[in-house]
């Protein structure tokens, strides 16, 4: 039966869309085309062979397109067809690439985006940006944040007064809101947003700004520091400064983990590792001096580090401005340092030190920079912006650029102003602050009290139950927006998919406020972009913008050039009184540090991210109360397995916590720092339960630390899990590291550490035949121990990338964990007693033994060689005896203990098999790679090598190749997940036999080593040591590089002690 | 031939069977075990043995149905309890093996009071082991994989592997014990098909019984097979626990990768069996007086005296792995050694300044109760003394179940990386699912005890002295062949 296919009705008003002139015309023919099933002549096939096999073919594709793909289609509809309409460049199961960036306070990250049907599945840095030179590296939320968008916790409805209603009510409400408003020019109504570099968010605000000129607008970034606002003090308003680490040969570090994902950023962490790539001895390496309380990772890269007290860190700088202020004769300096003497005498440290570094800094005028931490108070900031003045950094080491956002108010001056009843509407974008605000701000009573408050946010959190109105927040691969990168460039937010659950952007609920249209597409941005876009042709160039991700050349015109103000910041830095320092008797300093996992608390329902082991305590779910195994002793508390016991902290002003401990190596003493974050009581089911709430310890007046004298051990004991209980590597040549002197004196060096001094000129024979390694390509890892800064975002990359599931805390406990890849730490030192000593990383995954112990092992043949050289998993195949497991030296590979993909892994639901209900969120199957298999419960599993990208590249090259037998594939054609998403280029993978290609390259190095190289299981794994590069006049350099010291010593045999364990942590 | 015959030769030696009881009396009184009514103790400990294997079947139900997490074991760990009871379960089944074949081809006629039960025993010993290997992988539906079914599946199980041989060698070990117990049980089911007066019991009898008739032909057939039989089981008893041994020795793990292990596990197996033997044989003497005449303190002290030999090989073995740990210089089996075993809290480990192993406890109670304890059967007294004795071979039965532990578990705790250090801590399944197999064990033992001869009627009246041709009753003065009294066994 003929069935009449009704077009859907033209849009009614408006501008009138048509087809065709005829259509336009409404001639009788064109009525005739659209009433016809199939054109003229389509019945009339001869029904010959071909066309009806093409018939057949076209069904069946439409009907696979029907199934498969419409479960996942959800994308802006005005841009992209129906797959029944058949996209033809869509096909199911391949991957789609499309740019984006992820917004982030200190500068949005440029990605590409995979995405499979209309699914986003995996985020990458973007290689063509400009600071990534080619390599795309993204940072550890980056990696994590794909899996947010699918959280099954987001808010999912609109609310008001916590009663279900729909986005046309909401928007209905919104703009009664500004006729309300409009009389009163906006006073009354505020703005809190969160730190966002974006063009278009500003334009919208200057556009709400011109109709309600008198709203008040707040920024709040609980993590945000004074680092801004000192900036702007000591450069001028509307500047930001950019530290342009591959210039600078000497790095000095204030608490400033500029490597890590919290406070760092790409561009650094990049820059940085460009000076620490070197492949010669005669090549200079940059030297990085840190100054910190708790060992950060970019403490562990480090070639000095000084440990002290978080709040000594200005003290410090106070003394060290004064050296480098002698030396250089700065005036600014010495007028400040001599108004700030009596500080001076507070601080001691060893003898040497701020001397040492002072020369250090200054005979490298030019090409040194100073770093303060985020947290710091303003004024280690002015005097570290003062130091890098009378260095010569700017214009050197340090770059300007221009701000994006207006100044607006502090929560402080917000909370003033609604405690004296000036708001009676708030709107809060994102953010969280009952959560997250000040303690004395008493944010919670002020919320309540004003009479209306929208909330937009992605959850249903602690500050959403206390908001009259609530609408979903769009997650950032949802809407269309815009952003500056940390180096200035202007890049584009697109969205990959329509918002799961019907959130607003903040851009949206602007623009409804600026009396415009919610936006359906990019209208909103597409205006800011034509300001600031290239003259000609806007299509051409905006289709470009979208294609590349960014604005090429958009970062000129915000450069500024630093003129350092030494005016305005020697007087700020005159108010000496921020610079309190702890004075040792009785004292501790509590000190709130963003989290590993969860940053401010924002991630806190992030799985990946939870389960990421913190890089330098291996704690996964909590946060705990770090502290030296000094302050351990003398507060009478100890870690156990799987626990630590409990302290109770007391601040002056009544608030309490209570909170495990956790011995940390290389802590600074008296000092106990606690990550904020936890401790959520509206979450979802990620969140929810893990760790302990540190804001109510936190003030408007002391945001990084505070001083108390009440903690004591409580007696209790808090549960923590933990990944990797033991510190010391026992002596075993496991991470090799040399210094600069050592390199120069034997560049191999690292090739005879360890047992491999011993081993057979001509190699040792395998017991068993090998089938040949035939294949073209030949598969082989390279990574860099000198340039992995151990962040961790390999690790996320690669459970984003292969499926790989979370277990849930009580698993950890027991030891479960599911990533393929780790990062193993250690803490080294050449004495155990050692209360400073050297933190190393070092990235294990499966090393792809050429005569793989795993192989001969498995009875039923489920580990395999492959001919270019993988030890293949035939998941299938598998049975689960756990043998090959038991005989890997390297311990990389994972048992699905339960059916981690299957069943809930909260409230030891795990346990109760069959009688739990067996299925995951829709969303996050939504997340899988639908090329890797998602593992049963029972079989083993581990790093493959991402096999899924090798293929995919093979596949590409068949096609290519067509008839003719050049099927090679290209050389570093693709990339594995590990190695795209490091920012560092640390880790290079590709084809060993080719000679061009990265990870050749980088094999070739002489640092290079293969782990265990003595068991003969001749590993496609090599390991490039680590170098470190000391002042050798500093105190201390003598003990660098440990193990190689003992190694020289002619006897780190484990049997006597090793690189003992430096700690007293968890046994 | 003639002096081995003499009959004064043979008065001077302690007989096999106390209290010179003629074979009407062990034909009666082993019968009768069989025969009577179910003794109230018999229902007692069957009551508890029988619930005790339930609870085990029930963890095991409980394993396969939510996953192998229900277990303690980790990464490192991926194998615990399962395969320590494994090992120690098949350790014990060679004792019977060993009684039976070897004993036998080597003439010692002090076997047939304790052979039948033995290797009974062998048989519940490998069936309890046999659960192991089957419930410990992740995919129990799919351990099929593990037989060589090619033309269904499109490849071979992987030959190289330890696991398989395994498979093998323990499959092959059943079948074998199977047969030879089997065979050896016809005669003494002919007996019982003769007394039997039910007729359940009768067809029952009648159909396991072959057709027994005890003719010559009969007994020539059955001595040749049984001969065979041993001669076939002799190398197996060598074989499977080599076979087993190599699960570790092929390994690349420090602590496992040993070449003495065959051996050392062989006289390991040896040891343990013949404690397992003697602490079911103890209690069944008491609960069976009639036993005691035919299993005889003479008996025991020989069982002791072997565990005595083996207990100071598995000794030596311990020795000789520090020797080599310490000889071969490599820091991580020395690791392995020192400080996952040896170092205790108390005395060496403070005086070599390590740190106590985790599962120090667990090597020193394994130290104790295999090399040290056994050193008590030196004294002929202590081999006499039937509790000593008892509380000897349980300690035994321990410190064996802990060598396997300590091999597997503390070696696996404590590998090459030790960034994957990880204790090991069992849970409550893995030890219902052990202390289940004892219940399977012990409640087939019951069945056994209950149902079949538990000791080899015919074999027994081989050695009583009226079997010999020569035998002259004592005191009377006839002739061979004229003795009326004494007749030839059947």
């Amino acid at each position: 039966m003929k069935r009449v296919f009704h077009h859907p009705p033209a849009p009614r008003g408006g501008k009138k869309y048509w087809r065709s002139l005829d259509e336009l015309a409404g001639t009788e023919g064109f009525a005739e085309v659209l009433k016809r099933e199939f054109p003229q002549g389509a019945a009339e096939f001869d029904g010959g062979e071909v066309s009806r096999r093409h018939f057949m073919k076209i069904m069946g594709a439409s009907t696979a397109l029907a199934g498969i793909g419409l479960a996942g289609c959800r994308r802006p509809e005005m841009h992209l067809v129906p797959f029944t309409k058949s996209a033809e460049w869509s096909i199911p199961g391949k991957f789609l690439f499309y740019t984006s960036a992820m917004p982030a306070a200190n500068g949005y990250v440029p990605l590409i985006v995979t995405t499979y049907e209309g699914r986003p599945t995996k985020i990458e840095g973007n290689p063509y940006h400009p600071m990534n030179d080619g390599h795309g590296g993204t940072d550890l939320y980056a990696q994590a944040s794909v899996l947010n968008l699918y959280d099954p916790d987001r808010a999912r409805s609109f609310l008001n007064q916590g009663v279900e209603t729909d986005e046309a009510a909401f928007g209905k409400y919104l703009d009664g809101l500004i006729a309300a408003y409009g009389g009163k020019q906006g006073d009354g109504l505020a703005i809190l947003m969160e730190d966002d570099p974006s063009p278009t968010r500003e334009r919208l605000r200057a556009a709400v700004t011109a109709k309600l000129p008198l709203t008040r607008w707040c920024v709040y970034e609980p993590l945000g520091g004074s680092k801004g606002a000192a900036e702007e003090t000591a450069f001028g308003t509307g500047v930001r400064v950019r530290p342009l680490l591959e210039k600078a040969d000497v790095v000095l570090s204030l608490d400033c983990d500029f490597l890590g994902s919290a406070e760092g950023t790409i561009e650094g962490v990049k820059g940085f590792s460009k000076r620490r790539r070197i492949d010669q001895p005669t090549e200079k390496l940059s030297r990085l001096y840190a100054v910190e309380n708790r060992y950060t990772i970019t403490g562990g890269m480090a070639d000095h580090r000084l440990r002290i007290a978080a709040s000594q860190v200005g003290v410090f700088a106070v003394q060290l401005a004064a050296e480098i202020g002698t030396a250089t004769g700065d005036a600014t300096l010495t007028g400040v340092t001599q108004t700030l003497g009596k500080t001076k005498a507070t601080g001691s440290f060893p003898a040497g030190w701020v001397e040492e570094l002072a020369k250090d800094l200054v005979a490298n005028r030019g090409r040194a920079l100073v770093l303060a931490g985020a947290q710091q108070p303003a004024a280690v900031h002015l005097l570290a912006a003062a130091m890098n003045a009378a260095l010569g950094a700017p214009g050197n080491t340090l770059a300007g650029i221009a701000t994006v956002s207006k100044p607006a108010a502090a929560i402080g001056d917000l909370a003033k102003d609604i405690a004296d009843k000036k708001v009676s509407t708030l709107i809060i974008l994102g953010g969280n602050p009952i959560y997250d605000a000040p303690a004395d701000l008493d944010w919670p009573k002020l919320q309540v009290s004003i009479p209306n408050v929208v909330r937009v946010g992605s959850h249903v959190d602690e500050t959403a139950t206390f908001a009259t109105w609530f609408a979903p927040r769009a997650h950032y691969l949802e809407y269309w927006g815009d952003g500056r990168s940390a180096d200035g460039t202007y890049v584009a937010v697109q969205p990959m998919i329509l918002p799961l659950f019907g959130g607003w952007s903040d851009n949206d609920v602007l623009a409804r406020f600026a009396g415009l249209p919610k936006p359906a597409g990019p209208e909103l941005v597409q205006e800011t972009f034509r300001e600031m876009g290239p003259a000609g042709d806007f299509d051409a160039a905006w289709n470009k913008f979208l294609h590349d991700g960014f604005l090429a050349g958009s970062d000129t015109g915000t450069s500024k050039t630093l003129f350092f103000l030494s005016a305005a910041a020697g007087a700020s830095i005159g108010e000496g009184a921020s610079l309190t320092a702890l004075s040792g008797g009785g004292d501790y300093e509590i000190v709130f540090t963003p989290d590993f996992h969860v940053y401010d608390g924002r991630y806190n329902n992030n799985g990946w991210l939870q389960e990421t082991p913190d890089p330098i305590t291996k704690l996964t779910w909590d946060n705990a109360a770090l502290i030296s195994p000094a302050t351990a002793k003398e507060l009478g508390v100890e870690n156990h397995e799987a626990s630590g016991d409990m302290i109770e902290i007391t601040l002056e002003n009544g608030a309490k916590l209570e909170v495990p401990i956790l011995i940390a190596p290389g802590h600074a003493d008296r000092s106990i720092s606690i990550s904020v974050g936890y401790g959520r009581t509206e979450t979802g089911r990620v969140g929810s339960g893990a760790g302990y709430n540190v804001y109510p310890l936190r003030s408007s007046q002391a945001p990084y630390y505070v001083f108390t004298q009440k903690v004591r051990a409580t007696g209790g004991r808090g549960v923590l899990a933990i990944t990797q209980e033991h510190f010391s590597m026992e002596g075993r040549a496991q991470i090799r590291e040399g210094t600069m002197e050592t390199f120069a004196e034997n560049p191999t060096f690292a090739k005879v550490m360890g047992l491999d001094e011993e081993l057979p000129k001509a190699g040792n024979p395998s017991l068993y035949s090998h089938p040949p390694l035939t294949a073209q390509e030949q598969w082989g890892m390279a990574i860099d121990l000198n340039t992995c800064t151990g962040c961790n975002a390999c690790v996320v990359a690669c459970q984003a990338e292969n499926n790989s599931p979370i277990v849930g805390k009580e698993q950890v406990i027991n030891g479960r964990e599911m990533h393929w890849m780790r990062i193993d730490r250690y803490f080294a030192s050449t004495d155990e007693t050692d209360p400073d000593p050297e933190m190393l990383f070092e990235p294990l995954l499966c090393q792809q033994c050429e005569n793989a112990p795993c192989e001969t092992v498995c009875p039923v043949n489920a580990t395999v060689h492959t001919p270019d050289g993988l030890n293949s998993m035939a998941y299938n195949r598998c049975i689960g005896t756990r043998y090959c497991a038991n005989n890997c030296p390297y311990k990389v590979r994972r048992f699905n203990f339960f059916d981690y993909n299957q069943r809930p892994i909260q409230n030891h639901q795990l346990y109760y098999g069959p009688l739990t209900t067996k299925a995951s969120p829709d969303t996050i199957k939504m997340q899988k790679n639908p090329n890797v298999t998602v593992r049963m419960r029972g079989v083993m599993e581990k790093c493959t090598f991402c096999v899924q990208r090798i293929e995919e590249a093979r596949i590409a090259t068949k096609v290519k190749a067509g008839a003719s037998d050049n099927v090679k594939i290209p050389v570093d054609a693709f990339q594995s997940a590990c190695q795209q998403a490091c920012p560092n280029e640390a880790i290079a993978f590709g084809d060993i036999t080719e000679p061009e290609s990265k990870v050749s390259k980088l094999r070739a190095s002489p640092r290079g080593y293969r782990l265990l190289e003595y068991l003969n299981t001749s590993p496609r794994v090599l390991y490039l040591a680590k170098l470190r590069n000391p002042n050798p006049r500093m105190p201390g350099a003598e003990k660098l590089a440990a193990f190689e010291k003992e190694e020289k010593k002619g006897g780190a045999s484990p049997m006597t002690n090793g690189a003992g364990d430096a700690s007293g942590g968890p046994k | 031939m003639e002096t081995s015959l003499d009959p004064q030769l043979a008065v001077r030696k302690t007989p096999l069977v106390a209290n010179g009881r003629s074979l009407d009396w062990v034909t009666e009184k082993v019968s009768t075990i069989v025969e009577a009514r179910t003794p109230f103790w018999w229902w007692v400990a069957f009551m508890i043995t029988s619930p005790v294997a339930l609870f085990g079947l029930i963890c095991i139900a409980y394993q396969i149905s939510t996953g192998v997490g229900v277990w303690g074991e980790n990464h490192p760990v991926g194998w615990a309890w399962d395969i320590t009871n494994f090992v120690f379960w098949i350790g014990i089944g060679h004792a019977g093996t060993l009684i039976s074949a070897i004993l036998f081809l080597t003439r010692q006629k002090w076997r047939t009071s304790i052979n039948r039960a033995s290797e009974a025993m062998t048989l519940f010993a490998v069936v309890c082991a046999g659960i192991f290997p089957g419930i410990h992988v992740g995919r129990v539906w799919m351990a099929w994989f593990l037989a060589p079914v090619p033309w269904y599946e499109g490849i071979w199980p992987n030959f190289r592997s330890p696991l398989l041989w395994d498979v093998f060698a323990v499959s092959t070990y059943f079948t074998v014990s199977v047969l030879f117990w089997y065979t050896g049980l016809v005669p003494d089911l002919a007996t019982l098909r003769d007394r039997t007066t039910s007729r359940v019991k009768k067809f029952f009898f009648t159909l396991f019984a072959l057709g027994w008739r005890g003719s010559n032909r009969n007994w020539r057939h059955y001595e040749m097979a049984y001969l065979i039989l041993a001669g076939i089981s002799t190398p197996l008893v060598l074989s499977v626990h080599s076979v087993v041994s190599f699960d570790f020795a092929t390994s690349v793990i420090p602590g496992w990768h040993t070449t003495i292990f065959p051996p050392y596990f062989v006289a390991g197996a040896i040891f343990g069996g013949f404690a397992m033997v003697l602490t079911i044989l103890l209690p069944a003497r008491i609960l069976y007086p009639q036993l005691k005449d035919l299993i005889t303190p003479q008996h025991i002290d020989r069982m002791c005296k072997i565990i005595l030999l083996t207990g100071s090989i598995v000794g030596y073995a311990y020795a000789m792995e520090f020797f080599i740990a310490w000889y071969g210089g490599n820091p991580y089996e020395q690791w392995a050694f020192l400080h996952n075993r040896l170092a205790d809290p108390y005395l060496i480990g403070p005086a070599l300044h390590i740190a106590p192993a985790p599962y120090w406890w667990a090597y020193w109670a394994m130290i104790t109760c295999n090399v040290l304890s056994p050193q008590v059967f030196w004294f002929k007294k202590n081999r006499y003394n039937l509790w000593v004795v008892f509380i000897i071979v349980n300690f035994v039965n321990m410190g064996m179940w802990f060598e396997r532990f300590v091999i597997i578990v503390t070696s696996l705790e404590q590998d090459f990386l030790p960034s994957m250090w990880h204790l090991y801590h069992p849970s409550w399944v893995e030890v219902g699912t052990f202390v289940g197999t004892f219940g399977i064990f012990l409640s087939l033992f019951l069945l056994f005890m209950r149902y079949l001869p538990m000791i080899a009627m015919s074999e027994i009246k081989i050695v009583l002295p009226e079997s010999d041709p020569h035998y002259v009753a004592p005191g009377a003065h006839g002739t061979h062949g004229e003795d009326a009294h004494n007749p030839v066994p059947h």
